[in-house]
């Protein structure tokens, strides 16, 4: 990472209890501007926890988080969206009786007054989910008015990261495991549509169990173990066995993992 | 950010479609009801060809009228989910207050008629407040507030008929355009109209089909789902209060014990204009064309002089059967699969 650059996202010193259960402790997490940094660990390692930490649908008991460097109160979902931080989740939360317009806006539909009333602009909607579909995610449509359960995984996919990117004020982009309910040929879709939102400006947390996909698109990765940060490395600089070394527990392995 | 819009790559398109719906599924809604109706039209035209004079048409939109009325809030209701078995109540409810605003109480008639559809709308905030707050279920919480709404207009009309009132009532119930088309039709098909927009072209519509095919996702986007319920409960309720004073000003009388099968039938004309019973997908235009539907049906059965009774039964059967058909349709994969919760 070049030193120079400044985190976009800065997550320090982050704990979170339930009762008794301590889910995180101390965390510290940094994005920086054009990349995608994976989160991975164990089931229960603190991934989710840190997440809806960062989207506002928990509430952290301590640490600080900070956005382009400003310090951000994310006590909310609103809050966090406000904050910039855009999420696709696993159910990608589509409507399915809806058609792929209504879906990238739905919640922020445009409005043209009519007599003083305000109507859903649906021609302005459908004109710029297609110019978001083609020039944020990458994809063009040849039958975008039709609902979105006559699409694909990989479609429906699209259609819930180009609302996701649609806000005005999209600073960072929280994927939660996207590729964990496709097939072969729709992961292969999604994981282009991941870094085509990636090299046309969007930082991504990309969390995922699937050590695979994240070799194949994240820049850096984190990992979670037992609701710490076990560490973070360059995918470039490392590999998929010391990352599960990691995860697993056996140490930060240098040169050889068993 | 607005983010760089540079465009190097060439968008990929991703063709994977799941499944091609057959033409005639993406129509069946409308084209279902429109064969219904020719099929009848036909039988009538052997069995008693009286059925096409003029003065029956307009007899038929009289008939279809309230429940024109009551099925455009209907229809967005059902679309978000909810059912509301209260609007028989609501529109009787409504129309006493009205009628002894004007009868006992010497009030301006349009004033009376105001305050009806004030009536109307608080009753319909109330069913959305006790759903979305008490959390009590669509369905229970409308069949008890309707006995509630129907006990407050008995005893508020303690068995009385409230009869003979000024215009505009009995021309709203009962007139004739150019002596031709019922003005209770007229306002039928401007509130179905004004339905479409709102279903078509506004967030009540579009907010409902979202509540109404995944609440998770409505959640997610930021949709206050509590606050768009009891808008569209409230729609619902002036609804009511509307098709409340064209039924007092048909027969220019009301009693608090009228208007006791309005919620069954507005559900089945809704529901056989193709919107969806569980939620998430509706047509104004379906409705229309179910609420007539179910009006040729009654008087083609008054016309064959089959007891009143015979009505009930027909529109029950019809009811069952339209659903079943929908959900035959549903479950033999032509791709109605809503998404989970």
């Amino acid at each position: 990472m070049d030193a120079a650059t400044q985190p976009i996202l800065k997550m320090t010193g982050i704990s979170k209890s339930f009762g008794g259960l301590r889910a995180l402790m101390d965390v510290d997490l940094e994005l920086y501007p054009n990349e995608i940094l994976a989160i991975v660990g164990d089931n229960g390692a603190g991934k989710s926890t840190l997440i809806k930490v960062l989207t506002g649908v928990y509430q952290a008991d301590e640490g600080s988080i900070e956005v382009e460097g400003e310090k951000a109160s994310l006590n909310s979902r609103r809050d966090s969206i406000d904050a910039g931080i855009a999420a696709v989740y696993q159910n990608l939360g589509l409507v399915d009786t809806l058609a792929a317009p209504a879906n990238v806006f739905l919640g922020a539909e445009p409005i043209r007054k009519v007599m003083g009333l305000p109507f859903i602009d649906n021609a302005k909607m459908k004109t710029d989910a297609i110019r978001i579909l083609k020039e944020r995610v990458g994809v063009e449509f040849p039958d975008i008015d039709e609902p979105t359960r006559n699409f694909s995984g990989g479609q429906r996919q699209a259609v819930a990261i180009a609302r996701a990117v649609n806000g005005t004020d999209l600073k960072v982009l929280v994927m939660d495991e996207p590729t964990a309910a496709l097939g072969p040929e729709e992961t292969k879709n999604t994981l282009n549509l991941i870094r085509t939102v990636k090299e046309r400006g969007t930082p991504i947390i990309l969390i995922s169990h699937n050590l695979d996909h994240v070799f194949e698109v994240a820049d850096r990765v984190q990992v979670m173990r037992g609701g710490k940060k076990a560490g973070v490395v360059e995918i470039a600089k490392s590999t998929k066995k010391d990352v599960l070394g990691m995860i697993v527990g056996t140490g930060i392995a240098t040169d050889a993992v068993a | 950010m607005t983010g760089p819009t540079t465009n190097t790559s060439v968008p990929s398109k991703i063709a994977d479609r799941k499944v091609a719906l057959p033409w005639y599924q993406q129509y069946i809604n409308i084209v279902g009801p429109m064969a219904m109706i020719l099929a009848l039209a036909l039988t009538m035209a052997i069995a008693q060809p009286r059925f096409f004079e003029f003065q029956n048409l307009m007899i038929i939109l009289q008939d279809a009228a309230i429940f024109m009325v009551l099925g455009t809030a209907m229809t967005i209701v059902i679309t978000g989910k909810g059912i509301d078995l209260s609007i028989g109540a609501v529109a009787v409810l409504s129309a006493i207050i009205m009628g002894m605003l004007i009868k006992d109480h010497n009030w301006p008639t349009l004033l009376a008629m105001i305050v009806a559809l004030l009536v109307g709308v608080s009753c319909g905030v109330a069913n959305g407040l006790v759903i979305t707050k008490l959390k009590v279920p669509d369905l229970l919480a409308t069949l008890a507030m309707d006995q509630v709404y129907r006990g407050i207009a008995l005893v508020l009309a303690a068995g009385a008929v409230l009869a003979r009132f000024p215009e505009p009532i009995p021309t709203l119930g009962r007139g004739r355009l150019f002596d031709l088309i019922p003005t209770a039709a007229i306002v039928g098909l401007i509130a179905l109209a004004i339905g479409y927009i709102l279903y078509n072209y506004t967030w009540l519509g579009r907010y409902a089909v979202a509540i109404g095919s995944s609440r998770e996702a409505a959640v997610q986007t930021g949709i206050n789902i509590d606050r768009q319920k009891i808008y569209q409960y409230a729609l619902m309720g002036l609804c009511a209060a509307i098709a409340g004073i064209l039924l007092t000003g048909r027969l220019n009388a009301i009693q608090a014990t009228a208007g006791m099968g309005f919620a069954l039938h507005t559900i089945a004309a809704v529901v056989v204009g193709g919107t969806v019973l569980f939620g998430g997908k509706g047509s104004m235009f379906g409705t229309l064309v179910g609420v007539l539907l179910l009006a040729m049906v009654t008087n083609a059965l008054v016309l064959l002089h089959f007891q009143f009774f015979w009505q009930l039964i027909a529109a029950g059967v019809i009811i069952i059967s339209s659903i079943g058909f929908y959900s035959y349709l549903q479950s033999s994969g032509s791709g109605d699969s809503r998404s989970d919760e």
